[in-house]
């Protein structure tokens, strides 16, 4: 493809690249003047360049619209992160592990408390303790859930529900998550041995990286009916998990990369990148790996579910706050494949969406969503980083129309992890956020400096964009008070 | 440097060079140790041994690095050293073996840096140049 950027405002917060060489559709890009600037800046390597691999997503076949990137855009592998395509297989639509990635099903939950803030003041060092002692992280760690093949069958065919027939988590935590925590196409049978061999230990962990617990005060609330709805209060007390399929989701994007390669040869499908290969939905590759794809997203839905109890069980011992008083907000995805109605062009049509690095993020109406939330539109959870706010954001009619109800999942990278751990001492970093009233406890040095708000973009900034793109509408700010880490 | 870490905004880049594409292979599974633990608080006291299978040499790169992975959670354990036993092409693809020396994890002594998820086909190259070998692809952290 080519480099020169041929980038056309459609307004303030919109740009798009028309189609050119093998492109199908255009790519559009949500930023403003400034985040394209930065983005253009930032940049840390021409081979894997966040435009380019937007506009090679565009030439794969059976693409609708176009390819499109959030203001939280930065670079991946195949997929830019903050992504989303859908497929027509009517059009010979395509399937694609790079538009799902490695971690299938990688989430953010978002809980609720009875807490205030002052409910924890003076108790948030003894807390983050806790968290750390309860809360399997960082690389290496085992959950305390040891599941036999036969056990983790079950939860490659039944998600969070089974993790909650174990006992881990209430039956009302369902009824808030994206697919109510269960995908019914799954098949555990295409899933390798190996993926449910690595996975036997990690049920219940929360893994590295990115990854995180944070507990939260909300700080600002800006939408008081979506606010009543989602049962959020100024001064309240919230947590956000951030975790995914753990090794189980890597080693299927691992056995099904060389397999949809091979079918990519076989159906004659030109990629301009080797990390698209991809397959056509309704062929049996195409199939297979979708079927696997539902297991690795149960096994991730059962993996927040666990981890869900265990922050119930740290508040509990920590604080003697029942698990009642902790409630699940909800729950939503950013690396997925999903099957989804959307109206193109007047015409209902049923589409394979992919979504790299961005969430779901409907409307109001849609009968996805659970009843509570359904006349305000869903709850978008956006992570932002250890010393900046997260926010909670509502799904907007404008998004459906757009972005297949598509926004941002968090603040997006800036800095590369060399780059930031040159920069940010873990030690260093860890006193500055002190001094903010911030807690971190963290099992690997490295999640530390490689994570430091620093390296991130501004997520005030981002979320600015996509709001006054009008693709979601602001509801609350929450601010970190501790934060666990891998 | 046998292998080198390339700057990439959300993951990391692993390149490897050799003369040969056996001390390429070796040097990436290395460049890949040393990102998971610092390789020097672990002992290598005991053998695992790993093999993967390609159609070129870019691909036999990335499920060897996969099997890597692999390899850590399947037996619990951290390593050290790699040692390349085997490389041959066998019809028409690649095959690589090996040994992986370590000992089981003990997150009091050994310092964990990251998690690794995957070796991708991101950035993915595998080139003979003119001193030898150039291998490189995405880590997905």
């Amino acid at each position: 493809m080519s480099t020169a950027l041929n980038l056309r405002k459609i307004h303030d917060y919109l740009f798009e690249i028309p189609p050119h060489g093998k492109m199908r559709v255009p790519a559009r890009l949500y930023l403003d003047e400034r985040s394209l600037r930065e983005l253009l800046e930032n940049q840390s390597s021409e081979e894997w360049n966040a435009i380019r691999q937007l506009e090679n997503v565009a030439c794969l076949p059976g693409i609708v619209k176009a390819a499109m990137a959030m203001a939280d855009v930065h670079p991946g592998y195949g997929f830019p992160i903050g992504g989303v395509a859908a497929f027509d297989p009517k059009a010979g639509g395509v399937i694609s592990v790079a538009g799902v990635g490695f971690d299938i099903n990688c989430g953010v939950r978002c809980l609720r408390t009875h807490l205030t803030r002052s409910d924890l003041a003076g108790k948030e060092e003894k807390l983050a303790d806790t968290m750390y002692e309860v809360i399997p992280a960082g690389l290496g760690s085992t959950g305390e859930l040891k599941l036999s093949p036969k056990e983790i069958d079950r939860v490659l065919r039944e998600g969070a529900r089974y993790a909650v027939r174990l006992g881990y988590g209430r039956e009302e935590d369902l009824e808030y998550i994206e697919e109510h925590g269960q995908l019914s196409d799954a098949d555990p049978s295409v899933v390798s041995h190996t993926a449910k061999q690595r996975q036997m230990a990690q049920v219940g962990t929360l893994g590295s990286g990115n990854h995180y617990v944070e507990v939260q005060v909300v700080d600002q609330i800006y939408n008081a009916r979506a606010a009543e709805a989602f049962g959020l209060e100024l001064g309240q007390i919230v947590i956000m998990l951030h975790t995914g399929s753990r090794a189980l989701g890597h080693q299927i994007g691992t056995d099904y990369l060389p397999f949809l390669e091979k079918a990519t040869r076989k159906y004659g499908i030109e990629v301009p990148d080797r990390e698209l290969v991809c397959a056509p939905i309704e062929s049996p590759e195409g199939q297979q790996y979708f079927r696997a794809v539902m297991a690795g997203a149960n096994c991730a839905f059962a993996n927040r579910q666990v981890l869900t109890h265990l922050v119930r069980q740290a508040f509990w011992k920590a604080l003697r706050v029942p698990e009642t008083a902790i409630e699940t907000l909800y729950e939503v995805a950013h690396n997925t494949v999903k099957w989804e109605v959307h109206e193109v062009d007047g015409e209902r049509r049923r589409l394979l969406v992919h979504r790299k690095g961005s969430t779901r993020a409907f409307g109001p109406g849609r009968p996805e969503l659970p009843e509570r939330y359904r006349a305000v539109g869903q709850p978008v959870l956006v992570g932002g980083t250890m010393g900046t706010a997260s926010y909670i954001l509502v799904g907007t009619e404008q998004g459906m129309r757009e972005t297949f109800g598509t926004a941002l999942h968090g603040a997006g990278r800036a800095k590369s992890r060399r780059q930031a751990k040159r920069q940010y001492p873990a030690e260093r970093i860890v006193e500055q956020l002190r001094k903010q009233g911030i807690i971190v406890r963290a099992h690997g040095k490295a999640s530390i400096s490689e994570e430091a708000p620093g390296a991130y973009k501004d997520v005030e900034h981002v979320v600015d964009v996509m709001c006054n793109a009008g693709i979601v509408a602001r509801v609350a700010r929450l601010r970190p008070i501790i934060c666990l880490k891998g | 440097m046998p292998y080198e870490y390339l700057d990439h905004e959300a993951d990391i880049g692993l390149e490897a060079t050799g003369t040969r594409l056996e001390e390429a292979l070796r040097d990436g599974v290395q460049g890949l140790l040393a990102l998971l633990v610092d390789p020097e608080t672990v002992e290598p006291r005991e053998a695992v041994p790993v093999q993967a299978s390609g159609d070129d040499p870019g691909a036999l790169y990335v499920a060897l690095l996969n099997a890597v992975l692999a390899a850590v959670d399947l037996h619990g354990m951290f390593f050290r050293d790699f040692e390349l036993t085997r490389l041959e092409r066998v019809d028409d693809h690649w095959v690589v073996e090996g040994t992986l020396y370590g000992e089981p994890i003990d997150l009091e002594r050994h310092a964990v840096e990251i998690e690794v998820k995957a070796a991708t086909y991101g950035g993915l190259l595998a080139e003979q140049t003119d001193t030898g070998w150039r291998l490189r692809c995405v880590l997905d952290l």
